[in-house]
């Protein structure tokens, strides 16, 4: 049986203006967590809060997560101190389909980059060639830089403001890329919602798998209340669509299938 | 000590169901729990054809609560009983189909259908207190006589137990359950969710796209409570309570206020496994407290003369 675990808080560090990482001794989540999964965490507030897993250590058993304050209960964690207990839930979700992947072009945005570092690690481990390109507003707001430029093949980073690496959206960077670069790659990209859109449009015009991770406000987290569907379009039927769970179907869609 | 209940002609393994829409089909739920001494399970709310459900976002969150406008997304009632109801009479419990409608006819075709599969089917439940669609439900669910006639029409075709859903989104409960006994019904199950809001002061709008919707969770177990009392005073059939219960001490106060069995919902959603704690704890109880059955507890509840 599946159950919902405690959870010890090992390590808490800020990683930038407003988000913090959490490292969390728990050896079930720690073995069964795959890249795109996510963790449903409690808080005082009545829900939990899902976070997208960013690494998992199945020696020590622990696993960590990325927490971006935006209100009260991400606040709540974020400041969580090492030794608090929490109820965790997970892993949750579908994951990344990064078997067959020849090469891996990741596009992060935001704390999109948390997941995203989760994967790269893996594809690092299995051999497979990563274009890694991450996008943050400012320089204050940039994360887990040096860690993602060590386990990529190539690396970019960018910002709304110019002031680290090129100037302008994740979109630049991948302009960037020449046909000899993206070819046979898949695509994967985790961050805010216009961000995905722009990427999976880019890669589909030229022909590539793009898999984004869509965001809902959730409750249950595990398929049962269904208030967290996302518009995915019918097998075969272009034109019709089904609302699909973010928790239990996803959070990984093929882009092609999202209706945005 | 067992916890089993009986009511009307069936016995529950313990006064324990789980509430439709919080379990889905119990696909999902039976990765988490076992179900051998879960009362039921009911059907999330299944319309004769299939329904996307409300867009945009269908849940915010509330102080000790939340809301929901699901809008009774469901693969509807023949995609149901071909690919879920073997799943959920597979789970060795009491099965409780909860349905939808938009007017009488609905009701009555949905039910033509689940004829045919009686012997997989415990129990009918006619939600007519749904708030999140726009027509029937909570519209038929309002008013007594409507109430009435469609409880009797459904009755006149179908000898499944059939047990009413009432909405507290009326005046008087007690009238909307009286009707609900008097067109044949088994038993009443009271209550849904309360029709509410939540705003995003920033953009000044509803946080749920739908504007309205559903409150459910500990938020609302004192009105639950005061409403379930008031049922099973008026009422010869019994009642099945729900609304917030999140623990075995919540169950047992719906009991003494009159519940014969409850139901368990949004505290399923917050912890998977809250359901069986719920069992542990109250096999506890009422061992500690040489409880014999726990119908011995139901409606005990001594007011106050006022
Ligand atoms: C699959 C998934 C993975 C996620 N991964 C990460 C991650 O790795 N790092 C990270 O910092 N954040 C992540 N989030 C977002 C994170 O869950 C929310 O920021 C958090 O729940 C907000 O809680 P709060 O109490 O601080 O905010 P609230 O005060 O409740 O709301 C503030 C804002 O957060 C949004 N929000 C609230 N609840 C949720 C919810 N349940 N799901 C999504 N958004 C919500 C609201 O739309 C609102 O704009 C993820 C969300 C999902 C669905
Ligand atoms: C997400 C969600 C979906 C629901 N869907 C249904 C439904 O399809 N049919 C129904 O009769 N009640 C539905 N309900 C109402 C619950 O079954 C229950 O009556 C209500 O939530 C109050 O109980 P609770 O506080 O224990 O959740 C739903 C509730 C929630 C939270
Ligand atoms: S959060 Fe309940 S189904 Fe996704």
């Amino acid at each position: 049986m599946k159950k919902e675990h405690r959870a010890e808080l090992i390590d808490n560090k800020s990683m930038n203006s407003d988000s913090s990482l959490l490292v969390f001794r728990c050896p079930e989540i720690a073995e069964e967590s795959r890249p795109g999964q996510f963790v449903n965490v409690s808080c005082s507030k009545f829900l939990k809060r899902p976070f997208g897993v960013n690494d998992t250590d199945s020696i020590n058993g622990t696993f960590s997560i990325g927490v971006r304050e935006v209100g009260e209960g991400s606040a709540e964690i974020r400041s969580l101190e090492p030794g608090a207990l929490v109820d965790v839930l997970g892993p949750l979700g579908n994951y990344f389909p990064l078997e067959n992947a020849k090469k891996l072009i990741m596009v992060g945005g935001g704390t999109g980059v948390y997941p995203l570092h989760f994967a790269l690690k893996e594809a690092r481990k299995a051999n497979v060639q990563t274009i890694y390109i991450c996008g943050f507003r400012c320089v204050s707001d940039s994360c887990l830089v040096d860690e993602c430029e060590a386990f990529s093949d190539r690396f970019m980073i960018t910002s709304d403001t110019g002031d680290v690496g090129i100037r302008g959206t994740v979109m630049d960077a991948l302009y960037r890329l020449n046909e000899n670069e993206y070819n046979d790659a898949t695509v994967l990209s985790v961050g805010p919602e216009i961000m995905m859109k722009n990427v999976s449009q880019w890669a589909e015009n030229i022909g590539l798998d793009c898999f984004v991770s869509l965001e809902r406000r959730m409750a249950c987290g595990i398929g049962m209340c269904l208030v967290c569907t996302c518009k995915i379009k019918t097998k075969n039927h272009d034109d019709l669509y089904e609302n699909k769970r973010c928790c239990a179907d996803g959070p990984i869609f093929n882009s092609r299938e999202v209706v945005w | 000590m067992s916890l089993r209940m009986s009511v009307g002609t069936l016995t529950f393994e313990s006064p324990i169901i789980l509430a439709s829409g919080t379990c889905n089909f119990g696909r999902e739920l039976s990765e988490y729990i076992s179900f051998s001494r879960i009362g039921g399970i009911c059907s999330k709310g299944l319309t004769l054809s299939p329904r996307l459900g409300n867009p945009g976002c269908r849940v915010a969150e509330t102080p000790s609560g939340m809301l929901n406008s699901v809008g009774l997304q469901n693969p509807g009632i023949d995609y149901f009983l071909q690919n879920d109801l073997d799943f959920m009479s597979s789970l060795s419990t009491r099965v409780i189909v909860n349905v939808a409608g938009h007017d009488p006819d609905d009701y009555v075709r949905m039910t033509e259908r689940l004829n045919d599969h009686s012997d997989q089917i415990d129990i009918l439940e006619l939600n007519l207190s749904c708030p999140n669609v726009k027509e029937g439900c909570m519209i038929i669910g309002s008013s007594p006589k409507e109430i009435f006639n469609l409880v009797a029409l459904v009755r006149s075709i179908t000898s499944i137990p059939l047990w009413v859903k009432l909405t507290p989104n009326v005046t008087s409960i007690a009238d909307t359950a009286l009707a609900a006994q008097e067109g044949g019904a088994d038993a009443v199950v009271a209550i849904n969710t309360l029709l509410g809001m939540a705003i995003d002061i920033r953009s000044a709008r509803p946080i749920l796209q739908n504007n309205t919707g559903g409150l459910s969770g500990p938020a609302i177990k004192p009105i639950a409570l005061r409403m379930v009392n008031e049922c099973s005073r008026v009422l010869s059939i019994p009642v099945v309570g729900c609304g917030g219960i999140m623990n075995y001490k919540d169950v047992l106060e719906f009991l003494i206020a009159g519940a014969s069995l409850v139901e368990i919902g949004t505290a399923t959603m917050v912890h998977p496994t809250t359901p069986e704690c719920i069992i542990n704890d109250l096999e506890k109880y009422t061992a500690e407290n040489h409880i014999e059955s726990l119908s011995d507890i139901v409606g005990t509840l001594k007011l106050w003369g006022v």
